[in-house]
């Protein structure tokens, strides 16, 4: 069995344990100028984007104890907690996030209990699922999740029609779901934090 | 066929918190939600770097050393430990304000602004609301417990959309 050691989780387990700040400087100096690529993307100006980071970062230095391998892969963790900074301090984001709520009703698939299988192997098979995907396919995920575009706007850009964007998506979601299920996921999130839910 | 709702403003603090209590307490929703996050993060993890300044890393120290006295432990309050973690973590470092009605109680979470609120409503086991209406378009969702009215009963995890032409008489259950 492969075993795949994300740095990360290391890192975040010691700034949590022993405030090391090697581990906090390693965080930043990977994900900082990931962040601003980020913010900067999605319509922060530069101080706004170094503002949020330095929100981000404070509270990966805080709160790294609520950090869950089980839940999320480091990466994750950190862009939720500075998606949810960026929604506080720009408030202006306006794009709604239910339209595609009926992707969150899927019937529940069956769940392929292997308890052997490392956690961030499971979210090392994630990546993998999509490092193979085909290009226009990643796209769509890319401008739906990351560049938080909604099913229309993707549609006109990319001249997909709305339905076929919506089925790729929800296609694309269906495998990685079943992915993070692989492991019993499920008994692990009703017992634990949602430590990936930082605000 | 596909049938869609769509809810205005979102990405709001007010609805992204919302949201987040309704993936908690909705476990398929839970992992649907962490699918969505990890192609976020995944994205996170191959975007081209842009250069950080160079004093970025020390404001970023002075700050954490600052926050790190003031470090706020959640309190072990019985009530809290009912919501969903995500409103346990918003209100940890506040006071909640409740106010009191006969059988109701109801707290801001966050300010009215642009239109938009949050408030958590403590409903007493048994209590009779009186027929009453409601501000606009209001959401509901049902945190912990069940109560009912004259169109149905609601449990965990239900959503309830309600404008100021919709009167009701709720009754909290035990």
């Amino acid at each position: 069995m492969v075993k795949v050691k994300n740095p990360f989780v290391a890192a975040l387990v010691n700034i949590a344990k022993s405030q090391d700040i090697e581990s906090f400087k390693k965080i930043f100096d990977y994900f900082s100028p990931r962040l601003k690529s980020f913010l900067m993307r999605s319509g922060a100006d530069e101080a706004i984007a170094e503002e949020i980071i330095q929100e981000t970062m404070t509270i990966i230095w805080t709160k790294a104890d609520y950090y869950d391998p089980k839940v999320a892969s480091p990466s994750t963790w950190i862009y939720t907690i500075a998606r949810n900074k960026k929604i506080d301090i720009l408030r202006k984001s306006r794009k709604a996030i239910l339209e595609d709520i009926e992707t969150a009703v899927l019937p529940p698939i069956e769940s392929k209990a292997d308890e052997n299988i490392e956690h961030d192997q499971k979210f090392d098979m994630v990546a993998r699922y999509l490092d193979d995907l085909p290009a226009d396919q990643l796209d769509l995920l890319k401008m739906n999740f990351f560049e938080e575009k909604s099913h229309g706007e993707i549609s006109e850009i990319t001249k997909i029609p709305l339905g076929t964007v919506k089925s790729r998506i929800r296609l694309a979601l269906e495998k990685i779901r079943g992915k993070l299920e692989q492991d019993g996921t499920m008994a692990d999130l009703n017992a634990s934090n949602e430590s990936s839910m930082i605000n | 066929m596909t049938f869609e709702i769509v809810t205005t403003p979102a990405n709001t603090p007010a609805s992204l918190l919302f949201q987040q209590c309704l993936v908690e307490i909705v476990p398929d929703n839970k992992i649907m939600n962490m699918a969505k996050e990890e192609v976020a993060g995944y994205f996170l993890d191959k975007v081209e770097p842009t250069t950080v300044s160079e004093d970025l890393w020390m404001k970023v120290l002075n700050k954490a050393q600052i926050k790190k006295q003031s470090r706020i432990n959640t309190p072990t309050d019985p009530f809290l430990n009912q919501l969903p973690v995500s409103l346990q973590v918003h209100l940890a470092d506040k006071k909640i304000k409740w106010k009191s009605f006969k059988d109701v109680k109801i707290a801001t979470i966050l300010p009215k602004d642009n239109n938009e609120k949050l408030e958590l409503i403590h409903v007493m086991p048994g209590a009779k609301i009186p027929q009453h209406t409601h501000e606009g378009n209001e959401s509901f969702l049902v945190l912990h417990g069940s109560y009912s009215d004259e169109y149905g009963s609601y449990k965990q995890g239900t959503v309830q959309v309600r404008s100021d032409d919709h009167h009701h008489t709720p009754i909290g259950h035990t």
